[in-house]
This record gives structure tokens, C-alpha cells and sequence, in this order.
């Protein structure tokens, strides 16, 4: 159990305990009965979900962004391992 | 043909098999490359370097890991050794967890991750942001988040304990997110 999850046991999450656990787990534990209480300001909060998609759609911006692997970058790798047909 | 079949043919001297591994992976290793670098000339002299490492090394390979995870710790480390060498990260200190979540500017963001195809600008946005995280966190994002391998297999890569990857993560997502925010929150539209 982590040391935010511990403070849960007797209060409920800040906005700013929340934004943290987002940032810990993404809402990968969020089934866990330990983070009921995250799962709940969620979905009655506003900022935190506004906080939540954000982080969720900076990860998507960085995983759509790829790069082609240029045609002569290619033709100059192989060449560069002398396995150029 | 399957990998450990190509890697036990390569071993053995097939420069055809190797070949077809280098293919196998060259656009994978190109594009984290450019991930970590945010420059296509150092993208490409990192693939070349890590292809150099996987030809020179390839006997080594044991196979009890991955390929691919393998060359994602050579395209690592190739990169670490390049920040470290250009010495020039002006990065924030992240030594304060509580320095990285903003709660006062929360809004939200109505730029879509699907414009990033055709928009240069949001590229570029998207470059300077990440650009200002150490390189070693910036490793750690990619590797977990955006090659969405597991945190166990992230920490292995990169030699740290599954804590230090977490607490990497958590900063990373928390300062690119505020690096973002501050963008995509003032009606700027990508």
C-alpha cells in the first residue's frame, strides 16, 4: 500500500492527493477497494477530472507523435554495417 | 522466419538473417531515438551506434531477455551519454514533489492528440516541453507510458529500482502535463 493510500484510511483525499495518485497510477488501480475514494472525488470533481484527462492526453500526444525512418537513413545504415545488398 | 531463429542464424554469421533483424527493428529504434533526442540527425547517429553495439555484441545475446528490450537499453544508455555530454539541460529540479502538481490551473484542454499528425506547431510544443526533462526521466516516460512497456521492465532498462522508476514517472507526467497546460489553457489552438 503506498503512503498516499495510507492516508486515505481515515480522511478523505485533498484535490491535491488526488492529482498525486493520478500521477502515481493512472487510474490503473483505481478498482482497488483501497482507492475508492479516489474513484469518488473523480467522478464529483471537476478540476480533478479536467486534471486526470489532461495527463491522460499528454501521454497520448507523446505516443501519436512517431517519426518515419527516412528512405537514406536506411540505405545508410546498412552501409555503415556492410550489409547493403 | 521467428526472431530466436534469425538471432541464432545472425550469431552463426548469416548476413541475410541479420539483415532482416536490423529491418526487423531499425524504424522501432529510429523513432526512440527521435524520442528522447528530439532531433532527427542525433536519432539517426544513435540508431547507427545501437545497430554498431547489436552487430559487435550479438553473440552475447543470450536470449533470456527480449531483443527489443535490449536495444531500448543500448538506444538509452547511446542517448544518456549524449545529454550528458552536451551538458546542456536547463531542467527544473524535481527534488519537491509538491513542485510539480499544480492544483490552482486546471482546465480543459480541447486540443485533441489526434491533430499531432498534421500540426507542426503542436510538434514543436510537444519538443520543447519534453526537451526540458532530464534526460533520465525523459527515458523513463517513454519507455513506460509511451512504449507502454511494464514498470518492471522499464527499471531493468534502466538500471533503477521499481521506486525510482515510480517516482520518475510521477514527476515526468506531473511536469510535462504543467508544461502543456500552460499552452493548451491560454486558448491557444494547435
Amino acid at each position: 500500500m503506498s503512503e498516499i493510500n495510507l492516508k486515505f484510511d481515515h480522511q478523505l483525499p485533498t484535490c491535491k492527493e488526488v492529482m498525486s495518485h493520478i500521477c502515481d497510477n493512472l487510474g490503473e488501480e483505481l478498482d482497488s477497494p483501497k482507492c475508492i475514494e479516489i474513484k469518488n472525488h473523480l467522478e464529483n470533481c471537476d478540476n480533478c477530472k479536467h486534471y486526470f484527462n489532461s495527463v491522460e492526453k499528454t501521454i497520448e500526444f507523446y505516443k501519436k507523435y512517431n517519426v518515419e525512418l527516412p528512405k537514406d537513413a536506411h540505405e545508410r545504415l546498412l552501409d555503415l554495417l556492410g550489409l547493403k545488398e | 522466419m521467428e526472431e530466436t531463429k534469425l538471432i541464432e542464424l545472425a550469431q552463426n554469421g548469416d548476413r541475410k538473417a541479420l539483415t532482416e533483424l536490423v529491418k526487423l527493428y531499425e524504424q522501432t529504434v529510429f523513432n526512440f531515438s527521435y524520442k528522447i533526442c528530439r532531433n532527427k540527425d542525433k536519432a539517426e547517429h544513435t540508431m547507427q551506434e545501437t545497430f554498431l553495439s547489436m552487430v559487435k555484441h550479438l553473440n552475447q545475446f543470450s536470449g533470456q531477455s527480449k531483443l527489443s528490450t535490449w536495444l531500448y537499453r543500448v538506444v538509452s544508455n547511446h542517448c544518456l551519454m549524449l545529454a550528458r555530454s552536451e551538458k546542456s539541460n536547463g531542467f527544473t529540479s524535481f527534488e519537491d514533489d509538491d513542485a510539480v502538481i499544480d492544483e490552482k490551473e486546471i482546465a480543459d484542454w480541447k486540443v485533441s492528440p489526434d491533430q499531432i499528425t498534421e500540426n507542426n506547431e503542436l510538434k514543436n510544443i510537444l519538443d520543447e516541453a519534453i526537451k526540458k526533462l532530464p534526460a533520465d526521466y525523459r527515458i523513463v516516460f517513454l519507455l513506460r507510458d509511451v512504449e507502454g512497456l511494464s514498470t518492471e521492465e522499464t527499471a531493468k532498462i534502466v538500471e533503477l529500482s521499481i521506486p525510482a522508476v515510480k517516482s520518475r514517472l510521477h514527476r515526468a507526467r506531473a511536469f510535462l502535463r504543467n508544461e502543456l497546460n500552460q499552452i493548451f489553457s491560454e486558448g491557444i489552438n494547435p
